[in-house]
């Protein structure tokens, strides 16, 4: 090959001398012991030394500490088992610097004249590759730290959702608890509260029969008595009648299907019904002519529609109407494949309660039957109401819709199976005792019948001209055509929107000077606190004697 | 697992004297490639990878137990004992040397005859006792912080799976440099056992028949280490050798290999 060849334009000889020399990598060829015969250019410039001053030395003292070692005990020997070693990753140390970070390749060879054995390494810089790799390894490690972190935290949260949860259920059954005592408590108010006005009722009936027995009763006083006696056996039955309810409400015992007549049931109910809803809430009784029989616990069913009156009761809150309404329906193919729970098509006895509340908005809606299931404030309700409601409609094998638009109201439907067979019980309800007049100028509104007997006949016993009021509507008119009226005395809680207090405040505006006495039984609503009575303001409370009403009535009229 | 399995014992020779070759740290039993078939035919030839190297049970590594070169003469001392041998020829090089020491002193009965290629009983110099053992204690604390940093070009020239090449697979055994097998985590605490060692107490009445090997130029255990050894051990014989380097059993088969039968 001459030197013009076009395999070296600096001469062939020369182009591999500057090859070896500069290309941007360390060549070294050292004898088989690892000593030095030649190095290049480029490893000398890292080095910062002369290629002549590195002939000599071993190739491992140009190493760090620990290339050195490693280099004695495990390289040079891999060499000379295997010819050869290949990208090992060593230090070159440098005096006065930071260690060169390179990878070693190495291989032994012959020589071409005598055959003897030497070394050719090769070296690339690899401060880069270094780097890289310590950065992956960093990577690497905050990797492994983030997942342990991780996993840790996953741990605790575990322990801290079951520690939750724990707590969680701890509160809950200590609010059921809580429920209870209000529910008894709601329970026992509302049957003080009928039992007061029935024991008004009964009492004033045997006192104004004592009275009349003071002296030789006459027939006008006989007759008074019999009035007295027939009261207070009204109000006796009437409490009997509650007390049967009450023992029928707390009833909890498997299912006893009987034939049942819903309207019938519904009638019954109405009393206990009444009660419940309080004054402000109108019962409406709707009932579809010819209805059909149903299979039901009559007792349940009761239960079920007090639960729901209770739930409109406290979804009308400012007073309302309350519709139960019987109707025969059928329950076609469509309908029960569209419903989640197993319904045989076919004839049902339709239940419909419904109320003019403030309803709900769908996703309560669908809670609702939910077992401790509450919109209402803690202490308020049990959350079991819906849930007896659809547990015995189910067992029973009917089928509960709820529909309910807020601000409008709701409106739920009971389907019972129809059956066909003997015809049930009925319940009758009494009419009301009648009214009498008297002398002096009272207006006594008060919308439980009995009581405003009661009390209008004690005060026309006592003297006064009687007028009476069912409620706050009725008084208004009784005030516009009565000019000489000196005294109000009124129930505080009636029906038709206007309750007592407005009564008053009415009468007032027409009439200064009026005088006013309130009568309540209703203790539960804690009505003084409610700001409806101001304070000084004379009230009577339920029940009362006819002694106590003589004094009240008297000191009020004198004030 | 037989204590013979856990240390992958190759055994050859038809010799009827057991001589046990015990690699040192680096590598594992290929380093007495060269050597070993030199004396199968006068003896029966036992090698064996130390726990924790080549090709032996990882799994037995304990780190406790091989924190201390006690640990691997408790090894060489429980395998002499199941291969039966009595009377044989220890040949440890390396660190092995004075791990042989160490199960001899053990257990006396196994080997009448220590051969030591590059010994040394302690390779941090000991200026207060004038002893010279080569390395700076801050040299050694430098290599350690070195294998510290654990960075993967180091490991992975040794480690033994580096190269997954799942189409050629032998590609992966060539070029991992399958004689020199290592785990990264237990050479870095094999080189902690090694190098922070100190066994001059223990060669004090040891009166086994012994043989340095001392090589030249030998970073690892200087000239000064091999004088040291023959002056503390009386029944002791010195050869300095022409071979360089830390590993004449590869670098200089045949020197050593004559050493070596000289003596035996």
């Amino acid at each position: 090959m001459s030197e013009s060849s076009p395999g070296g334009i600096g001469g062939a000889a020369a182009d591999l001398e500057d090859l070896f020399e500069n290309a941007p990598c360390g060549y070294l060829i050292a004898d088989p012991s690892g000593r030095i015969l030649r190095a290049n250019g480029a490893l000398a410039t890292w080095l910062e030394r002369k290629p002549e001053d590195l002939v000599g030395r071993r190739f491992s003292d140009l190493l760090n500490i620990a290339g050195k070692i490693y280099y004695e005990t495990h390289f040079a020997p891999l060499l000379k088992m295997q010819g050869f070693f290949n990208e090992v990753a060593l230090d070159l140390a440098r005096p006065g610097q930071a260690p060169l970070p390179v990878l070693v390749n190495a291989v032994e060879r012959r020589a071409a004249e005598d055959g003897q054995p030497f070394i050719r390494i090769t070296l690339f810089n690899a401060s880069d590759r270094r780097r890289y790799e310590r950065e992956l390894l960093e990577a690497r490690r905050a990797a492994e730290d983030a997942a342990a972190q991780l996993q840790a935290l996953n741990q605790t949260l575990e322990a801290r959702v079951a520690e939750e949860v724990a707590e969680r259920m701890q509160a809950e059954e200590a609010v059921r608890q809580l429920q209870k005592l209000e529910a008894v408590g709601q329970l026992t108010g509302g049957v003080a509260h009928d039992f007061n006005n029935l024991l008004t009722v009964i009492l004033g009936g045997l006192e104004t029969i004592s009275r009349q027995l003071d002296a030789d009763p006459g027939p006008e006083k006989l007759q008074r008595i019999a009035r007295a006696v027939a009261m207070a056996t009204h109000g006796a039955q009437r409490a009997a009648t509650l007390t049967a309810r009450l023992l029928a409400f707390a009833r909890r015992q498997p299912l006893d299907p009987k034939p049942v007549d819903a309207g019938r049931l519904i009638t019954g109910l109405a009393d206990l019904l009444e009660r419940t809803l309080g004054e402000t809430v109108t019962l409406e009784t709707v009932s579809g002519a010819g209805l059909w029989m149903t299979s039901v616990d009559p007792a349940e069913l009761e239960n079920a529609l007090v639960n729901l009156a209770v739930n409109a009761r406290d979804a009308m809150p400012g007073g309302g109407r309350l519709t139960l309404e019987t109707s025969n329906a059928y329950l076609d193919e469509a309908y029960v494949d569209d419903i989640p729970e197993p319904v045989p098509a076919g004839q049902y006895v339709q239940i419909t309660v419904s109320d003019t509340g403030t309803g709900m908005d769908a996703e309560t809606a669908q809670r609702v039957f939910e077992p401790f299931f509450t919109t209402k404030a803690v202490g308020k309700g049990t959350g079991l109401g819906l849930s007896q409601v659809y547990g015995f409609v189910r067992q029973s094998g009917g089928h509960v819709r709820l529909y309910s638009e807020p601000g409008v109201g709701t409106s739920v439907k009971l389907y019972l199976p129809r059956m066909t067979g003997p015809v049930g019980e009925t319940v009758q309800v009494k009419p009301e005792a009648p009214v009498h007049g008297g002398s002096e100028t009272i207006l006594v509104v008060e919308d439980h019948e009995d009581l405003r007997t009661y009390a209008a006949g004690v005060l026309r016993e006592l003297g006064y001209r009687v007028l009476e009021a069912g409620d706050g509507r009725g008084a208004l008119a009784v005030l516009q055509s009565q000019n000489d009226i000196d005294l109000l005395f009124t129930d505080v809680v009636m029906p038709a929107g206007l309750d007592g207090r407005q009564l008053a405040d009415e009468a007032l505006r027409r009439r200064p000077g009026i005088k006013v006495l309130y009568t309540t039984g209703y203790t539960r609503n804690a009505i003084v606190h409610n700001g409806r009575l101001d304070p000084g303001v004379q009230l009577i409370g339920k029940p009362f004697t006819f002694q106590e009403l003589a004094r009240k009535v008297r000191a009020v009229l004198d004030a | 697992m037989t204590v013979i399995d856990q240390h992958n014992v190759h055994i050859s020779g038809a010799g009827p004297r057991p001589m046990m070759l015990a690699h040192g740290f680096g590598c594992d039993q290929n380093m007495w490639r060269f050597v070993a078939p030199a004396f199968e035919e006068d003896f029966r030839v036992i090698q064996f990878d130390l726990i924790g190297a080549g090709g032996s049970d990882l799994s037995a590594y304990d780190p406790e137990k091989y924190s201390r070169l006690e640990g691997y003469a408790e090894d060489v001392v429980e395998l002499a004992e199941a291969l039966g041998v009595r009377d044989g020829v220890f040949v440890g090089h390396s660190v092995s040397a004075m791990i042989g020491l160490l199960a001899i002193r053990k257990a006396p009965h196994l080997f009448s005859d220590l051969v030591m290629v590059g010994p040394s009983p302690r390779y941090i110099d000991d200026e207060a006792a004038g002893y010279v053992g080569g390395f700076s204690a801050a040299q050694i604390e430098e290599l350690l912080d070195f294998l510290d940093q654990n960075h993967m070009g180091w490991s992975q020239a040794m480690a033994p799976t580096i190269m997954d090449n799942a189409d050629r697979p032998e590609l992966a055994e060539e070029l991992t440099n399958s004689f020199c097998r290592t785990d990264p985590d237990i050479a870095k605490r094999f080189a902690r056992a090694t190098f922070t060692s100190d066994n001059r107490a223990d060669l004090a009445g040891f009166e086994t028949r012994t043989l340095i090997l001392q090589c030249a130029e030998d970073v690892i255990a200087p000239q000064a280490v091999g004088q040291y050894l023959h002056r503390v051990l009386p029944n002791s014989e010195l050869v300095l050798m022409e071979a360089t380097g830390h590993c004449p059993n590869l670098s200089a088969p045949d020197e050593t290999i004559r050493a070596i039968r000289a003596f035996v």
